[in-house]
């Protein structure tokens, strides 16, 4: 029986919420349930394009352990759910306006495209939703 | 006739190890086997937990003398 989809707004660019939404976005991925992840406010930061693994995240002492131990990159993580699983991320239109970026200012080959939050809010309403 | 391919994950925090499993099993037979090599103890117990899940089969899991963990499994469908 297929999962119902798993939607994951993502807003804090504190390392350890940047970390957590990957690691369960790119596990429920494969394991056979749908993921999309709306990107918003700081969080959209951290998914700069070139962007060094020192100064992408913000966090402190457990941000400094992820590295030190050279915990799995949210990055490579979100790469492997949408290769290996159905995992969508989407950039929220209204951070991209503020920030005055286009999508070509995001790391490649993670984002479906821009969603404005009325169409992710709408397309939640019949799965689970969580708040990172 | 089916074959066992290893995957060194020593070292690797959750989820690097199943990912690294699910990777492999995209590449492998039905029948063949992974050994997934593991220090991390959570993906001594999450990995099963997920070849339940996606209804690959078990073989088994070992604690290593040396502390590693040895996780066998069977690629099912």
């Amino acid at each position: 029986m297929a999962s119902n989809t798993l939607y994951i707004l993502l807003c804090s660019g504190e390392h350890e919420k940047v970390q957590m939404a990957a690691m369960i976005a790119s596990v429920a991925a494969v394991s056979e349930r749908p993921v999309e992840v709306f990107v918003s406010m700081n969080a959209l930061l951290a998914f700069a394009k070139n962007a060094s693994s020192d100064t992408r995240y913000h966090g402190a002492a457990f941000s400094q352990l992820l590295k030190e131990k050279k915990a799995p990159d949210p990055m490579t993580l979100f790469s492997q759910g949408r290769e290996l699983g159905d995992l969508k991320l989407w950039a929220c239109s209204m951070a991209l306006d503020v920030k005055g970026w286009e999508l070509d200012r995001l790391e490649d080959g993670l984002f479906e495209g821009a969603l404005g939050l009325t169409k992710f809010l709408s397309d939640a309403e019949s799965g689970q939703f969580i708040t990172l | 006739m089916t074959t066992r391919e290893k995957i060194d994950a020593r070292g690797a925090f959750c989820p690097g190890p199943l990912m690294e499993l699910i990777a492999k099993l995209k590449l492998v037979q039905v029948g063949d086997e992974i050994e997934v090599l593991s220090t991390d103890k959570g993906s001594a117990n999450d990995i099963p937990e997920w070849v339940k899940k996606v209804h690959h089969e078990m073989v088994g899991v070992t604690h290593q003398q040396d502390g590693v963990w040895s996780i066998v499994v069977r690629k099912a469908k």
